[in-house]
């Protein structure tokens, strides 16, 4: 070990030394701390202005004057996606989805206004965010650094010289790796600084930030391993980086993309309009208000009227049109929650299959862990689609239960034609008071932390198929007489 | 020609240069038939909503009984088709939506909605021949030619080489020529195949096919210069790998990073909130301050513009329209914070390379930003028309039936523009 | 004499399926000078390897010290300072830096006075130490190297090429330092093309050809130490 040790130092000395070496470890650690600010201060506004849009929002509902309830459903409401707790580490999919959501009565709207569509072309060649340096940068860094620590001392024969000084093959792999590693952890040091500080901000983060720095520390252990095993197996230095940069082009680069475009081809997403257009068809055979012979609507009103024993809906107890309304959103909303169920089943079989498919490439598993653990995933977005559409479920038939309640059937019968009636059905403003104000916070640490094992155990399987690789280097290196 | 044919057998023998070339091609062909791909499913998408279009307006005859509620309840299909040329270079249009269905209420609540798609398959990129183009075939170009002369020099060969009569043609030509050649055929062989299918229009090919050999003389240039510098191969191959690094990756990313910030686009959310304050306030206003509000942009409807103290669809379909009026600046501030935004990005394009190619062919493919913004600017004008088309019937009182959706206009990608 | 550092007995190694080194034997006490002379291929660099361990035998005997390779390769490199004909230092790291790396790997401690004093002794001037060795001509890395060898207090050195590529004014003065050594009890084994060179320092040479030793001769107590004539014959003919 102490050899191991004296080597690390020797190779660190060499680093120091070399312009080439430095100049690389400067520009990422500048690097990794532009992106930590910028990502950071990035998001604390996208944060701020979220919030504020939502206080805007809710406040504005709020402030409602006195209105027939069924205004105030089509006025509806806004649900804001809020920043992830860890976004400024990782905003993962933040950009490529829309964060606003128009909730309102018989319609589900899709989320709007994403930053990926309000930038240029270029926001596709990747965000300079501490996740993307620490995924897709650290890794060739490394491989600049690492290529030659052994394949360098073979070319120039101090290896064998280091071997009659009684090093063995161990402790000139690990002495090296080891210095790998310790250039890694400088450079990488603001990225995970960023992530400290989250999760000093946020206490609760603690354990899902600590997973997250495992997780990028097994990636980023399973390259120190891979360059160093390469650069002790390859037959020269120049075989040893061509053959680190095609196979960090091909694990960082080519198959995630590859991954992600495959996926989409082969496991296909119904589009926003093929949806509407079955839901439209699904309603039009279970239950279509505006067809007044249509049986669903027809049998509904039967079992009132024999219900409360009375012969005309304006001989009910309460405005039927107000219950109509209710009975049309309920359907409506559970074709609207199946459909949606259906979407969020595909989209969570491709990102599974994307899983998956880190056994190719590391890269996937770690982007996948870092970004479930900064809630800023699929998983995280669609389970803020179904809350505010749960939300948007429950607004609309308090509004519709006001209606049916709070405005009398006459009126509300006559309102297009009598504008006295029509100022009747206009109920108090303090009604939208009682409405709750929208809410949404991320998955828990736990669920995150569960759903975190996956790509977890993918990296796992990653760290031993290095160490593998890392071990038949040593016995090459030893068959070598070393 | 018997130098090319000699260097072509010798780089048939390097079984890395074979594999770095083969990897290249496959990754080609596989960009080309998943962006076909890509391509159908959007066009079978684009095809499924015209003829579902047709079940929903029979169902919209069923019950429409005016105008009023023909514009109401009938959206219209409007969508982006993929060019004969979308499938070498997606662009953006996996974030973008290519269809949307509108009606004759405010646009501004209508125009920003999403395509259902999931954004992890988003996040990395996209994994088309573009993409192939500007990140692989650099880094082939790289593996093959790096060590043009290191290569000879660590071999003690060099010397030797060099000093035979006519080296410069005979030997190092010859070999650039061959390994660039194996570079392009793995390319623009695949691209070629992909055009012929999807039948892309003969110039356009063309002119992909220039930018893919720009790409490629770019970059065997910016090679050939560090390759002649007497240092080490290594240290060739990683002083190239790491201008491909930055030229590349961290460049475009730190430019999108530096443009988004020097550029603001006013808030989304504020914009849709003030359209629906205005469009709801509109029940409350007064009325006639609406319609004459509503006049001034159509002063030829002022015969028929008088409307009953009770609800008429002339009243609810002005105050929709003014509520897109009344966000109109900054609509248009937010689609020009986003074409400035695109704008810059071409300009840097110029002082990046990569950046800048990427964007001429997905200009080129017309799958770019600039594409959809001129999307949303035909989604506009169309939905001017259908607008009119209803103002004419609902302010001449004109009866609106069931035959009369007919009548309705069409969205046209030719005309809407 | 004393007991012998160096015994190889009928040594056969093979590369690639081919005997390199074919029943080659030799004895080397403490304080003796052997040259290994061959041409390319003869198998002088492949003998040096099995001695080093690097090779390991397919017959024959091979002790360093008593101590055999096969089963104590630590042993034996502890007892060997070998260097390569590039003389293997590192370029990013002083002539001091050098010596205390290579030392530290050999588990070796030696003080800051006992290695300034192997520095002087080899004729390496203080301004020199703190010289990075990328710097440095062939000569002054030999002296280096053999400074860490004379540090190392080693019974055995191994001399790949030590005089190609120097000037016949610093071929003189690694001579001499040789001799300075082998004064000191150490055992030389040198592997060369230098005729010449060996001729003026080595105590013995041997004639590798076949991967054996094909002739040798002693020197004589008086000059001409060798028969010049003999040995260039010699060469002559395994060539």
């Amino acid at each position: 070990m102490n050899r191991a040790l004296t080597i690390a130092g020797a190779e660190l000395r060499l680093m120091l030394r070399s312009r080439l070496a430095l100049v690389g470890i400067a520009t990422l650690l500048l690097l990794s701390a532009i992106a930590a600010v910028t990502s950071a201060t990035q998001m604390a506004a996208a944060a701020e202005m979220r919030a504020e849009a939502q206080a805007a929002t809710d406040a504005q509902f709020k402030a409602q004057p006195d209105r027939h309830p069924h205004r105030m459903v089509h006025y509806g409401t806004y649900a804001l996606r809020p920043v992830g707790p860890l976004a400024a580490f990782d905003p993962g999919v933040d950009a490529f989805t829309g964060t606003l959501l128009f909730l309102e009565g018989h319609r589900q709207n899709s989320a709007t206004f994403g930053a990926a569509r309000e930038s240029s072309d270029l926001v596709r060649f990747g965000q300079l965010t501490p996740a993307f340096v620490l995924q897709t940068l650290a890794p060739l860094l490394l491989v600049f650094l690492g290529f030659a620590s052994i394949a360098r001392e073979r070319e120039r024969g101090s290896l064998r010289a280091l071997a009659a000084y009684g090093a063995g093959a161990w402790s000139i792999l690990v002495g090296k790796a080891l210095a790998l590693g310790v250039a890694a952890a400088l450079a990488m040091a603001p990225a995970f600084a960023a992530l400290g500080w989250a999760a000093v901000q946020q206490p609760g983060e603690a354990g899902i930030a600590a997973l997250t720095a495992l997780s990028y520390g097994g990636y980023l252990l399973v390259w120190v391993l891979v360059i160093t095993a390469v650069s002790a197996l390859a037959a020269s230095a120049q075989g040893a980086l061509v053959t680190l940069i095609a196979a960090w082009a091909i694990v960082v680069v080519l198959v995630p993309r590859a991954a992600a475009a495959w996926v989409g081809v082969a496991e296909p997403l119904p589009s926003r309009v093929d949806t509407e257009f079955a839901i439209a068809a699904d309603l039009r055979r279970i239950g279509d208000s505006h067809n007044p012979n249509d049986p669903h609507f027809a049998a509904f009103k039967a079992k009132l009227l024999k219900r409360y024993g009375v012969t005309r809906v304006e001989d009910l107890p309460f405005n039927y049109r107000g219950v109509l309304a209710q009975e049309g959103e309920r359907l409506t909303s559970q074709l609207f929650k199946d459909y949606a169920a259906r979407a969020a089943a595909i989209q969570n079989a491709q990102t599974e299959t994307l899983t998956t498919l880190g056994i190719i490439s590391p890269a996937l598993a770690v982007r996948r862990a870092s970004m479930t653990g900064a809630a800023t995933d699929l998983g995280t977005h669609l389970a803020f689609l179904a809350a505010a559409e749960a939300y948007r479920y429950a607004m609309v038939q308090k509004l519709n239960g006001l209606q049916a309640s709070a405005v009398a059937s006459a009126d509300d019968a006559a309102r297009s034609k009598d504008p006295i009636a029509d100022r009747r059905t206009r109920i108090s403003a303090d009604f939208w008071k009682t409405i709750p104000d929208f809410d949404f916070s991320a998955p828990s640490p736990g669920e995150r932390a569960g759903a975190m094992a996956m790509p977890l155990a993918v990296l796992a399987l990653w760290v031993a198929l290095a160490i593998g690789l890392f071990a038949f280097a040593r016995r090459r290196l030893e068959r070598a007489g070393l | 020609m018997s130098n090319l044919a000699r260097e072509f057998g010798f780089m048939l023998r390097s079984r890395s240069a074979l594999m770095a070339l083969a990897l290249l091609a496959i990754c080609a062909s596989a960009a080309v038939a998943l962006g076909l791909a890509s391509v159908a499913r959007d066009r079978a998408a684009i095809d499924r909503m015209i003829a579902g279009q047709a079940t929903e307006e029979r169902a919209l005859a069923a019950f429409v009984k005016d105008a009023g509620s023909g514009a109401y309840y009938g959206f219209q299909p409007t969508w982006d088709a993929p060019s004969d040329l979308a499938f070498a270079a997606l662009g953006s249009r996996d974030i973008a939506p290519a269809m949307l269905r509108v009606r004759a209420l405010a646009l501004e609540a209508q125009i920003y909605e999403n395509e259902a798609a999931n954004p992890e398959l988003a996040l990395p990129g996209r994994f088309d021949l573009a993409f192939v183009v500007i990140y692989l075939a650099p880094l082939v170009l790289i593996a093959l030619l790096h060590d043009l002369w290191s290569g000879e020099r660590e071999a003690g060969r060099y010397h030797a080489l060099a000093a035979m009569p006519g080296a410069n043609r005979r030997l190092w030509s010859a070999r650039v020529l061959v390994r660039l050649g194996g570079v392009l055929a793995a390319l623009l062989l695949p691209f070629a195949v992909g055009a012929l299918i999807a039948g892309t229009a003969p110039l356009r090919a063309l002119g992909f096919a220039g930018l893919i050999g720009l790409v490629a003389l770019l970059w065997t240039a910016i090679i050939l210069i560090v390759a002649r510098r007497g240092s080490r191969s290594a240290v060739h191959a990683a002083s190239l790998a790491a201008i491909w690094f930055a030229l590349t990756l961290v460049a475009p990313a730190g430019a999108n990073l530096a443009i988004n910030a020097a550029v603001p686009v006013p808030d989304g959310a504020a914009l849709a909130r003030e359209n629906r304050e205005y469009v709801h306030a509109g029940w409350d206003r007064p009325r006639d301050q609406t319609m004459r509000d509503f006049l001034k942009l159509y002063p030829q409807l002022a015969p028929g513009a008088a409307i009953p103290p009770t609800f008429h669809w002339k009243w609810y379909f002005a105050f929709q329209h003014l509520g897109d009026r009344h966000v109109a600046q900054q609509s248009q501030a937010y689609r020009d914070g986003i074409a400035r935004r695109a704008e810059l990005a071409r300009a840097a394009g110029w002082l990046l390379p990569p950046a800048g190619l990427a964007q001429a062919m997905t200009a080129l493919a017309r799958t770019d930003i600039a594409a959809q913004l001129d999307y949303q600017m035909r989604i506009r004008a169309y939905h001017q028309r259908l607008r009119e088309f209803f103002y004419d019937y609902l302010f001449s009182e004109k009866p609106f039936g069931p035959d009369d959706l007919a009548d309705v206009p069409r969205f046209d990608p030719a005309i809407d523009s | 004499m004393s007991n012998p550092v160096l015994v190889i007995d009928q040594l056969v190694v093979e590369r690639g399926g081919r005997r390199i080194v074919d029943g080659l034997s030799l004895t080397l006490a403490g304080g003796e000078i052997y040259a290994l002379l061959g041409g390319n291929g003869a198998g002088k660099s492949t003998t040096l390897f099995a001695i080093l361990g690097f090779l390991a035998r397919s017959g024959g005997g091979l002790t360093i010290g008593g101590q055999d390779p096969a089963t104590a390769i630590e042993a034996v490199r502890a007892q060997i300072a070998y260097l390569p004909e590039n003389v293997a230092l590192y370029d990013h790291l002083t002539a001091r830096e050098n010596v205390d790396y290579l030392l530290k790997i050999a588990d070796c401690r030696r003080s800051r006075a006992e290695i300034e004093a192997a520095f002087l002794s080899v004729g390496l001037a203080a301004p020199a130490w703190e010289q990075r060795a990328g710097s440095f001509s062939k000569g002054m890395r030999q002296k280096t190297a053999i400074a860490l060898a004379m540090l190392r207090d080693t019974p055995l050195l191994l001399l790949d090429e030590p005089t190609s590529g120097l000037d016949p004014a610093a071929s003189a003065d690694f001579h001499a330092l040789l001799e300075t050594l082998a004064a000191r009890g150490v055992a030389v084994l040198m592997v060369t093309h230098d005729l010449l060179g060996a001729a003026d320092t080595a105590d013995r040479i041997g004639l590798i050809s076949g991967g054996r030793i094909a002739s040798e001769w002693s020197a004589q107590t008086s000059e001409p130490r060798f028969d010049l004539n003999a040995l260039h014959d010699g060469f002559a003919r395994v060539r």
